[in-house]
């Protein structure tokens, strides 16, 4: 699977890492229950911190997508059914509000005015 | 996944890939316990050099090496190179330089490749190979070319020719 960070973007380079592993399972280069790299090879290619890599790991597990094994590494544990153009969109969605003060109730009401 | 046409200057695009050939897994382990129970119950000890037992371990041994090292192969393609690491630890594994590689390209390993599979090397030619069809070929500048199994060498190549072109 392709992975693209920008080291000069503004854009924290975990979240990038975790935007690539989401790409990936949403167009199902990664399929469910494949192992992704090994943190400290990933971290190597990307020129990146290995703790870098392990916190986006870390980030996606909880959030359902990747399960750790002892000894098996990080997993695909579930495929995520939002099209990827659209969880991005709506991620940048999400920091525009809270950079302008727009809290949850105020944005879910924005979202239902338009659909 | 899509990638920018050019790359900037902090832009990092690699290829990650892993082939475990399961199938060949299973049947070198399965190969593996009659070998040993044969080796148990032939005459003389284990270390009897007039017995079978000593050839039956060395060929259980080189079973179990081979699964262990050459049906799973891990691959980075990127601008800090190509880097291969074979089998359940990672070993062997070797790291190619960009500029090393001469070029990459998609070969094909016919049905034949199935009696060799796993990390050979020649004087001319380096192969990390798990399985049959599409692998990525490297030609580096010395001359070696080296075969690795992907599960897409058409996308490994293509980060290889972006990294090479960055």
């Amino acid at each position: 699977m392709r992975w693209v960070v920008d080291h000069s973007s503004r854009e924290a380079l975990p979240l990038q890492i975790v935007a690539c592993v989401r790409r990936g399972v949403g167009s199902g280069e990664l399929a469910v229950g494949e192992q992704l790299p090994p943190a400290a090879e990933l971290a190597k290619a990307l020129s990146v911190d290995r703790n870098t890599v392990l916190a986006a790991y870390r980030q996606l597990r909880d959030e359902g997508v990747l399960e750790f094994r002892r000894g098996r590494g990080a997993r695909v544990a579930s495929a995520v059914t939002e099209p990827a153009p659209v969880t991005e969109a709506a991620q940048t969605l999400v920091a525009v509000a809270r950079r302008h003060g727009v809290g949850r109730d105020d944005l879910l009401r924005l979202i239902e005015k338009l659909t | 996944m899509t990638a920018s046409a050019l790359p900037g200057p902090g832009r990092y695009s690699i290829y990650t890939g892993r082939v475990t050939n399961w199938p060949l897994v299973v049947a070198f382990g399965a190969l593996m316990v009659p070998l040993v129970v044969l080796g148990s119950l032939s005459p003389g000890g284990w270390l009897d050099p007039a017995g079978p037992a000593i050839t039956l371990l060395v060929a259980a041994t080189a079973v179990l090496f081979t699964t262990l090292t050459g049906l799973s192969v891990r691959t980075t393609a990127g601008p800090n190179g190509v880097s291969v690491h074979c089998g359940t630890f990672g070993w062997p594994r070797r790291t190619y330089r960009l500029d090393e590689i001469a070029r990459a390209e998609v070969t094909e390993l016919s049905l034949l490749w199935s009696l060799f599979l796993g990390h050979w090397w020649t004087p001319g030619h380096t192969y990390f190979t798990a399985r049959t069809g599409p692998a990525l070929r490297l030609v580096l500048h010395n001359g070696r070319s080296v075969t690795i199994t992907v599960p897409d060498p058409h996308a490994a190549v293509a980060a290889i020719h972006e990294s090479k072109s960055g």
